[in-house]
């Protein structure tokens, strides 16, 4: 019983040179921009496991962000299949999803929420979370106070708490100091252990060989390799399978 | 559209938690915070009652008991609207990462604006209370009062369902807020709010199309509604013009019933908008 799986994902952007955002060139060049399609997905198919670790791999713009858009639900396909089985949490970077003159404890209050938890659920959480972000007493400071490490650790500490079964992280896989990525590393490890599965897209190849079971080398939109880390990571690095 | 409404459903503490974080915002840095929106319409109040009792010599009776009653209903529309067109553009870094029903966006800020318009109305009855207590040969209320929630859920309608429809079409073209606060700025005149509807009936450079004007003029649901609150909570009162009496006009409910059929419509056709759109939010151009 997989996780994720992903059936022939395909998916197709509409282009736009210019800007766009308002009605008159909307109604100006409404002809012009109908023509103008980017197929950043074609055929994409692949399955993640219980307590797996997946890499997406390849250059900018092959298409690895979107594919996580895509399983986040934050797009739709254009066509193909995605099946999540049990909760879902993206990593959210960089506080995405913090109010500034909200306090650090209201912030996770909302964030929790938005993963998927109740409130009672979250509040019963909060302890928890804010020991392990390492924030301390200033989690009743409004969150413009806070600096980018602890913002990036409070993230973090909330995505991992939630108890999902897949988590999503796009580019951000530790956070912090070299103290809280162990800690990150070491909290990564039990999630899987308890059976829980992360897709990460990387372009650190020292962190993807470190954690990553599996992983897969998106190119242009389409897999050019999929396999064990090592295999895929050194054709990605020679640029040749 | 009724699987939307379950997915909605799932996601209730959302909505609730996002109504109860657009409250705490508000009035976060503010000293007094909560209190401004009470004090708020108080001080409307005030001034409002000064300009006409003395600048504009207005001598109907406790005039401004009847612009209260349609100027709070009123406000309450255009601040959900204004603030509706922007709750999509404002949460975009959270939508391109997350799932969540997005209509939740635009419901909380009508959620959040929905609890200062019972505030505001709270204050009210108190102000009216007030002053029968002072005066208490004459009952602001009619008995029809106990309607004032169809209004409610009437005009709820109505403005969830343009809601809707304005903070998906201003996520793709940003005139649409300048469009509505136009159009927002002509309907507060073009509303029974500061004159009453009497005026338009009798109007005399109308002349025998007043009547016909008249209605036109309700076919319009915000300006009905506004008819409608006075007409439901209020004593009847004939209003002066000048040295003139205006007879009393009693609601018309036929009216009424036109504009609860456009406000339901239109909160169906703003969700099947927003559906629509929903999913290209994130793709904007």
């Amino acid at each position: 019983m997989s996780v994720l799986r992903v059936e022939k994902i395909a998916k197709t952007f509409a282009l736009s040179h210019n800007g766009g955002g308002s009605l008159k060139t909307a109604l100006l060049w409404w002809k012009r921009r109908k023509l103008e399609k980017l197929e950043v997905l074609r055929e994409i198919s692949f399955e993640v496991q219980p307590g797996e670790c997946v890499a997406l791999v390849g250059k900018n713009g092959a298409g690895k962000s979107t594919l996580l858009s895509l399983i986040a639900k934050v797009y739709k396909p254009s066509s193909g299949s995605i099946r999540v089985d049990g909760r879902l949490a993206p990593l959210l970077e960089l506080g995405a999803g913090f109010h500034p003159d909200l306090t650090g404890a209201e912030n996770i209050l909302f964030n929790g929420v938005i993963l998927g938890l109740t409130r009672q659920e979250t509040r019963n959480r909060m302890a928890e979370i804010v020991a392990f972000s390492g924030i301390g007493s200033h989690i009743d400071a409004p969150v413009r106070t806070y600096s980018s490490g602890m913002l990036a650790r409070l993230g973090f500490s909330i995505a991992v708490h939630v108890d999902a079964d897949l988590l999503i992280v796009d580019e951000v896989l530790a956070v912090g100091d070299f103290e809280f990525e162990q800690k990150c590393f070491q909290r990564l490890k039990e999630f899987r252990t308890a059976g829980g599965a992360i897709l990460f897209v990387s372009h650190d190849t020292d962190s993807v060989s470190r954690i990553a079971d599996r992983a897969i080398w998106l190119e242009q939109g389409t897999v050019r390799l999929s396999g064990p880390t090592e295999e895929v990571l050194r054709g990605y690095l020679s640029g040749v399978v | 559209m009724r699987a939307e409404l379950q997915e909605l459903w799932k996601y209730r503490e959302l909505l609730l938690t996002l109504i109860e974080r657009e409250l705490r915002i508000r009035y976060k840095n503010s000293f007094i915070g909560f209190f401004w929106s009470l004090l708020n319409p108080l001080i409307t109040m005030l001034v409002m009652w000064l300009v006409f009792k003395f600048f504009l010599n207005n001598r109907t009776e406790s005039f401004s008991a009847y612009i209260f009653a349609a100027y709070l209903p009123y406000m309450f529309f255009q601040m959900t609207l204004m603030d509706s067109a922007q709750s999509i553009l404002s949460s975009m870094p959270v939508i391109k990462k997350v799932y969540f029903p997005r209509e939740v966006l635009p419901l909380a800020t009508i959620g959040a604006n929905f609890v200062h318009f019972l505030l505001a109305l709270f204050v009210y009855f108190l102000f009216l209370l007030a002053v029968w207590v002072k005066n208490p040969g004459r009952s602001p209320f009619t008995e029809t009062l106990i309607f004032l929630p169809v209004l409610i859920v009437i005009q709820l309608c109505l403005t969830t369902g343009l809601s809707l429809m304005i903070s998906a079409l201003n996520t793709f073209y940003e005139d649409v807020k300048y469009m509505v606060g136009v159009i927002l700025y002509l309907m507060f005149f073009l509303s029974p709010i500061m004159y009453f509807s009497e005026q338009v009936r009798y109007s005399q450079a109308l002349g025998d199309r007043a009547e016909l004007v008249y209605v036109l003029y309700h076919l319009n649901p915000i300006a009905m509604l506004c008819t409608a609150y006075r007409k439901l909570m209020l004593a009847p009162v004939s209003p002066m013009v000048g040295d003139q009496r205006l007879p009393y006009l009693p609601l018309d409910w036929a009216l009424l019933g036109v504009c609860a059929g456009i406000s339901v419509a239109t909160l169906f056709a703003g969700y099947a908008v927003f559906n629509r759109l929903k999913w290209r939010f994130m793709e904007r151009p």
